[in-house]
């Protein structure tokens, strides 16, 4: 009997009849076997009988999942596989083991095997693991792997071979087989005995796996009858699950029933295959999305949706599931902090993400630990106060102890003032002697037993600790030479989950977050699926991997090639058979967006684009814009190539926006979309601020135009469709941060001999070096200590699988360059492509900009000339921008709208002054205009100003500020300096004169949630130092929170905050909360402290990613001390992880303050006053020959294959002066004053400084 | 008490002598998981039987045994050989269903081996510790003996408990259905009570 049906109907139903009325009629159930998808299944299957079935003997009921089956089928069988095994290690039972062993004796064979220049050992381990789950489940013999390998053009095919032999080998000789192994071993069993079964039911016949088709083949002559249900437009596990789509009709020869007819939701559904499939969007009543900014926003928007739900509408929370594939510490966090009950049902949890069994796992690494290693104070405080329940304030005192003496027994606990932690301390001393030679298993168990209470409310850890167990004997039982240490670190990175589906108990006052694969292998049914982060690309995800591929290797591959349109349709195929099965389970579905990720990068896009965004093109009504004449020529575009000059204060930006605007109504090109339209900035932070704009005038754009930096658009092309294996990255390669890259090069230039000190140079040089391979891949530099710190440099990334933001641009050019089908691809996507700052683009970028708008030729790029500043330290090439402009129809924004008259006037006069010499040619003929009634008109808006002394230069200049705050307290006033160093000179000179100061530097430290965060860890890793609980008050206080008497209070401190008992005091409270509190996971405790401080303030945003750097830097650091030494140590560094601060624009923070910055940074910000002090000819010179090239400008050009010469080099840099100078002139709306002194102090010394020749250039502009 | 609806001959020990350490284990999940040297070995001797008894060739996987052990396989060998023919199930499970007051529940659990001569059962249960003390009183042997009349529809059942190590072994007779079930039902009532 063939039954088809969706999961949404009763077609289990018909099976269960059926299977009832044959035991009825006497068949015995013993010869029934019964096979549905999981346990879950399994159980739900077993109870429907049981409660159908009259009293008396139900029989031996053969109902199981298939790895069940294999399971009992292999252990009453043994002896047979025993017998035809060579290997004497003879066993009665088979140790059938979870993953976590085969994964130790996976790790063992790969060690063997050389795997030389592959990227990276991690991956390699679960690379092998699919590869050999993909050939098992899908019965691939070796000649199929083999074809399939060359298909693949795969690299390491025979080392993978050989490593999955020498495992499988292993595993043989162990007698240890998971449950990917066991199939195997099913496989040899079936052929050999003969089939009891006369009935086969089968239910979800559309998820089976080629390995079990293989037996239900096999035995089918021996079967009465099948009775099979599928759905025929199923197969969600299709490809990388390894299902395979059966013909069953072909299977069984008869044709299949189709008992229910089609109701509309079912219609729909069909509907969803069809539009997914035809790249067609779905529009349904019941289908209903919204899009956000930023992830918290999404998220809070859900909770307040559930809200709605649960008070007002009455819907229970088991009616409700949240489905996402981005189920990480911000979701988890998050939702559990909003009162409802969230069941998760997470692919990835690891054993220690479990609270109680992590302190348990602590403790054993303690009683194991013979070299009696420090023992971070968080662990120790979590064993004691969650696992032993001693004193809160004792055990800070133990910890102080144990850290001193590293053993138990030393510590003096006779001065336990409770009773009851005397005894558990005890206690701990006694079990600790009793156990610490024992079997881990042992110790595990005499833990568990004397210091867990068994309650009820800890049964789901119980259960958690009984997997943990049973583990832990498995790998007793297998291996006889694994240490207890050796074994926890195993343990602890265990995946529970990647075992078989353990059936997880459903609660009805729970909501569920789980996969959208586990909603449809439960069949689990909800009123309401919110469907989050739909845009972002792991809803995509695939299966593919330098060591397998989930497509190529399904059983029914029978192309001779792998193409990149493969992959895209058969991942479209994919999701809409998923979409599809989500649809039948849910009577409503709500769509969730953010345009970033909980790490505030940009989601890349995912199944959003499948639905159809109602509300796309209403833009929210915004003040209209009259654009001036210079502005309307850039917004009568009507395609092809156009390059845009415009000058400082022109307002560029708002104009892109517009001509982006015009682009998305359709205006100016026909058929285009978000997706066709690409905008590229310099800095992170221009992409944000254009993707908010964007979204604060389409607020229900759920795509928006790809607006990013050029690094971020070739992350996303290396990423999106598995590109990444063509280019020879595996699937978690990760982008060098500048920490880690500082870190690689410390140990090479230091191994090498260069001197520690040459770290910035060689970054430097590098970075110039694969700019020169961009243009040349055949050159070799001739310098040969740069090339073995370069060949060194590139060894270490490889190892790590990391790629440096040069590789990213090199590797995505290489990719287009070499494939045909995808840079075809993203050429038929990019029908526009807008650059900004496009005088600071690299030749390698500006390739990349060419090829991608290649076929259509829209490309506009904009740029002043003018304001290039970054060529002495980047790789960029104004030269290229230059001949763009020569070949393009080139439009002028010369109207400055921004700088007052005679800020201009000096502006244009140092153009001016520039033409006076004649090797230079620093700027472009643009001259900048003003607008008529706009700027401020004054003649005598700059000043310049040479002081005999430092001191009367900074005298001058404080006294001005101190003036300007006094009669326009709310206007905007910057210091701008030549050099990052001078920042801090200035800051603290302003602030000594009582002036704040607000210093725009990217610094972790500068931002206000790291900054709190950080001190608060400080206190909590030593309370006993009283210096840190001052200095946390005084800067809490600093920076608004508590009053002066807590800084009084603080100060007054004789001993330690938390011995005292201070009831009265906020600050006491506050701090022993979080000395106390033990989260176990540092994200959590971060969390904790951000969202105490800053959930109503505007960098609430930043708190999950200050708790995503403390986590990351934990991984890395292990201890909790570590963790908080290391985050003081990273506070100058600019980024971590590439995590990006989201900016808060937090006007109250800047204003009556100054803002201080370099010349560099102050590019596209303008304020009312700018002062330029330290203006001296070592600062900047406008003089070639006066100007002293320094050696790291002379070692660079030595890597490069056309050597610049020494006074090229230095005409470079004279010009770039020029335009800097430029840069800082234009910022000034209202008034500007350069000024330098003839003497500076240095080093304790006053030295003579020669003033610079702006001063010259000054009085040239002012006649 | 609903949660709960079916039990084994063991969990109903428990339920019979603490009601709390049965809601601790069976409804609460909160028992450890331990593995017994003992009751290890004792799986092997089961699985050695069960392949010696469905014919399989045993002397390769004998060789895990110790000496010791060898002999005790080898004496047991000797008694199962002749009556191999005779075993009709090893290793084979059992699910009753069964009601008190008006209330459905469930008996299961896992015979060692049943033995069939002529219209008699005999329901083997291979101890490697001690033989039960009394065991007509033992749950085992009520529910094991109440179980298997229901499934063979006979009350011509004995429950054999053999010593593994000293081949002896003690024999209970079927005595009567009704007086199982009320055992049965007297225990599960406890759990009732707390409804």
């Amino acid at each position: 009997m063939l039954i088809n049906a969706p999961s949404n109907t009763n077609r289990t139903k018909i099976l269960e009849d059926e299977y009832f009325k044959l035991l009825q009629s006497g068949v015995s159930a013993e010869n029934i076997l019964v096979l549905v998808q999981n346990s879950h299944k399994k159980k739900e299957f077993i109870n429907e009988i049981k409660s159908r079935f009259p009293l008396g003997s139900i029989g031996n009921l053969k109902i199981y999942s298939f790895s069940g089956l294999i399971y009992n089928y292999i252990l009453e069988n043994w002896a047979l596989i025993e017998n035809s095994i060579k290997n004497e290690n003879r066993k009665i039972i088979p140790n059938l083991c979870g993953l976590e062993v085969s994964q130790k004796i996976l790790k063992d064979a790969i060690a063997q095997v050389d795997f030389t220049g592959y990227n990276s050992k991690t991956s390699l381990l679960h690379q092998l693991f699919r590869r050999n789950s993909l050939i098992n489940f899908n019965a691939l013999n070796k000649e199929e792997v083999q074809k399939r390998t060359k298909i693949l053009d795969e690299s390491y095919s025979n080392e993978a071979q050989l490593a999955l032999d020498k495992y499988k080998l292993k595993s043989i000789e162990l007698r240890a087989f998971d449950y990917v192994r066991q199939v195997n071993l099913f496989e040899f069993l079936y052929k050999k005995l003969q089939n009891n079964f006369e009935y086969i039911f089968l239910d979800d016949g559309d998820e089976i796996t080629p390995a079990l088709l293989a037996y239900l083949e096999h035995i089918k002559p021996t079967v009465k009858e099948f009775f099979i249900g599928y759905d025929i437009l199923g197969s969600s596990r299709l490809g990388y699950l390894g299902a395979i789509s059966v013909d069953f009709e072909k299977f069984l020869n008869q044709k299949a029933n189709i008992p229910f007819k089609d109701n509309d939701k079912n219609i729909n559904a069909k509907k969803i295959l069809e539009l997914v499939r035809a790249d067609k969007e779905i529009e349904f009543d019941n289908i209903s999305s919204k899009s956000f900014l930023k992830r918290n926003e999404m998220i809070e928007e859900v909770l307040l949706k559930i809200k709605n739900l649960i008070n007002n509408d009455g819907i229970k929370p088991s009616e409700i599931a949240l489905i996402t594939p981005n189920s990480d510490d911000f979701l988890k966090t998050t939702l559990e902090k909003s009162g409802f009950n969230f069941t998760f049902l997470t692919k990835n949890e690891k054993l220690n993400q479990n609270k109680l069994i992590g302190y348990i796992l602590e403790l054993l690494k303690i009683i194991n630990d013979t070299n009696n290693q420090d023992v971070s104070s968080y662990v120790l405080k979590g064993i004691f106060i969650e696992l032993l329940n001693l004193d809160k304030k004792e055990t800070i005192k133990i910890i102080q102890e144990y850290k001193l003496e590293r053993d138990f027994k030393n510590i003096n606990i006779f001065d336990l003032a409770r009773e009851k932690s005397h005894e558990q301390f005890q206690k701990l001393v006694e079990i600790y002697e009793k156990i610490r030679f024992e079997k881990l298993s042992t110790q595990l168990y005499e833990i568990v037993s004397n210091f867990v209470e068994l309650r009820e409310e800890i049964s789901k850890d119980i259960i958690k600790i009984n997997q943990l167990l049973k583990q832990i004997y498995d790998f007793e039982e297998v291996f006889d030479n694994v240490s207890n240490l050796e074994l926890i670190n195993q343990l602890e990175n265990t995946i529970i989950s990647e075992n078989p589906l353990s059936d997880d108990e459903m609660d009805e006052n729970s909501i569920i977050v789980s996969s959208a694969q586990k909603i449809i292998d439960y069949s689990y049914k909800t009123k309401y699926q919110f469907l989050l982060d739909v845009n972002s690309e792991n809803w995509l995800k695939q299966d593919i991997g330098p060591l397998y591929n989930a497509w190529v290797m399904q059983k029914s591959w029978d192309k001779e090639t792998f193409e990149l349109e493969d992959n895209i349709n058969l991942t479209k195929d994919r999701t809409a058979r998923i979409l599809y099965k989500l649809y039948l389970l849910s009577d409503n579905i709500t769509l969730f967006s953010s345009v970033y990720d909980s790490l505030g990068l940009e989601n890349l896009g995912g199944i959003d684009k499948y639905f159809k965004n109602k509300v796309e093109t209403v833009a929210k009504a915004q003040n209209p814009i009259t654009p001036r004449p210079d502005q309307q020529a850039v917004l009568d575009y009507k395609g092809g190539l156009m390059s845009v000059s415009a000058t400082a204060g022109s307002g560029k930006t708002t104009i892109m926006l517009l001509l982006v605007d015009k682009i998305l109504s359709g205006e100016i090109l026909k058929d285009i979309e978000s997706k066709n339209i690409f905008v590229l900035t310099f800095m992170e932070s221009a992409a944000r601020n254009f993707r908010e704009r964007i979204k604060a005038k389409y607020p229900d754009l759920a795509e928006l135009p790809n607006i990013s930096t050029i690094h971020g658009l070739a992350l996303k092309i290396i990423k999106e469709n598995n590109n990444f294996s063509r280019v020879g990255l595996d699937y978690d390669f990760e982008i060098v941060d500048e920490i880690k890259r500082s870190a690689i090069l410390a140990e090479i230039t230091y191994s090498i001999g260069v001197g520690a000190d040459k770290v910035d140079l060689y970054d430097s040089a590098i970075s110039a070096y694969k700019n020169e391979l961009a243009i040349d891949n055949t050159f070799v530099t001739q310098n040969r200590l740069f090339l073995s710190v370069f060949n060194a440099y590139q060894n270490k990334l490889k190892e790590q699988n990391l790629i440096d933001y040069d590789d990213l641009l090199l590797l995505a050019l290489k990719l287009l360059k070499e494939n045909k089908d995808v840079l075809e691809y993203y050429q038929n996507l990019v029908k526009i492509i807008i650059e900004d700052e496009a005088q600071d683009s690299s030749y390698t970028q500006q390739s990349l900009i060419m090829l991608l708008g290649g076929k259509y030729k829209n490309i506009i790029r904009c740029g002043d000339i003018n304001q290039a500043i970054t060529s002495t330290f980047s790789n960029s090439d104004v030269k290229g921008f230059r001949e763009f402009m020569n070949n393009s129809y080139n439009v002028e924004m010369d109207r400055c709208q921004r700088c007052a008259t005679g800020v201009l006037d000096c502006a244009n006069g140092i153009v001016d002054w520039s033409k006076e010499k004649k090797e230079i040619n620093p700027f472009s003929s643009l001259i900048m205009k003003p607008v008529d009634g706009v700027n401020i008109v004054d003649k005598n808006a700059v000043s310049a100003q040479i002081f005999e002394q430092e001191i009367d230069e900074s005298n001058f200049i404080v006294s001005q500020i101190k003036q300007i705050f006094k009669t326009e307290p709310n206007s905007t006033i910057a210091v701008l300096l030549r050099s990052n160093f001078a920042i801090s000179k200035w800051d603290k000179l302003l602030k000594d004169n009582s002036i704040q100061t607000y210093k725009n530097s990217e610094n972790l430290i500068n931002n206000p949630v790291y900054r709190i965060v950080l001190l608060i860890l400080e206190f909590i890793s030593n309370p006993f130092e009283l210096k840190t609980t001052k200095q946390v008050a005084l800067e809490l206080f600093e920076l608004g929170y508590y009053n002066f008497d807590t800084v009084k209070y603080a100060n007054s401190l004789n001993e330690p905050l938390f011995l005292k008992d201070d009831f009265e005091e906020q600050f006491f409270w506050d701090m022993t909360y979080f000395l106390y509190k033990n989260h176990y996971s540092i994200y959590d405790l971060v969390s904790e402290i951000g969202s105490f401080y800053f959930s109503n303030s505007a960098h609430k945003d930043n708190i999950s990613l200050v708790a995503t750097i403390a986590q990351k830097t934990m991984n890395s650091q292990k201890t909790f001390e570590n963790t908080v030494l290391r985050l003081r140590e990273i506070q100058f560094k600019n980024n971590f992880a590439n995590i990006k601060f989201f900016s808060t624009d937090d006007k109250t923070q800047k204003q009556s303050r100054v803002q201080i910055m370099t010349l560099h940074k102050s590019k596209g910000d303008e304020f009312d006053y700018v002062f330029i002090p330290e203006l001296t000819q070592d600062n900047l010179c406008f003089d070639v020959e006066k100007y002293k090239l320094k050696e790291n400008s002379k070692f660079i050009q030595k890597v490069k294959k056309e050597a610049k010469s020494e006074l090229d080099l230095k005409i470079e840099i004279i010009e770039e002066n020029y335009r800097l100078i430029y840069v800082g002139i234009t910022r000034a709306k209202k008034k500007l004053m350069l000024s330098s002194a003839k003497n500076y102090k240095y080093f304790a010394r006053v030295q003579p400084k020669a003033p610079s020749e702006i001063f010259e250039g000054l009085n040239y502009a002012k006649n | 008490m609903r949660k709960i609806d079916t039990f084994s001959a063991h969990s109903l020990k428990i339920l019979d002598k603490n009601l709390d350490e049965f809601k601790n284990k069976f409804i609460y999940n909160l028992a450890l998981f331990k593995k017994d040297p003992r009751a290890t070995l004792g799986q092997k001797f089961h699985s050695l039987i069960c392949y010696f008894i469905n014919d399989f060739d045993v002397s390769n996987v004998i060789k895990e045994l110790d000496e010791k052990e060898q002999i005790i396989w080898k004496n047991l060998e000797n008694i199962l050989k002749d009556k191999k023919s005779n075993f009709i199930h090893t290793e084979y499970p059992f699910l009753i269903k069964d009601i008190l007051n008006g209330w459905n529940y469930y008996l299961t659990g896992r015979y060692d081996a049943i033995y069939k001569e002529d219209d008699e059962y005999i329901i083997y249960d291979w101890k490697t510790l001690n033989l039960p003390k009394n065991p007509e009183d033992d749950l085992q042997s009520v529910v094991y003996l109440y179980c298997a009349s229901k499934i063979f529809n006979s009350e011509k059942i004995k429950m054999r408990y053999l010593s593994i190590e000293k081949l002896d072994f003690i024999d209970v007779e079927f005595v009567g259905a009704q007086k199982y079930k009320n055992r049965i039902d007297e225990i599960i009532l406890k759990l009732k009570d707390c409804d």
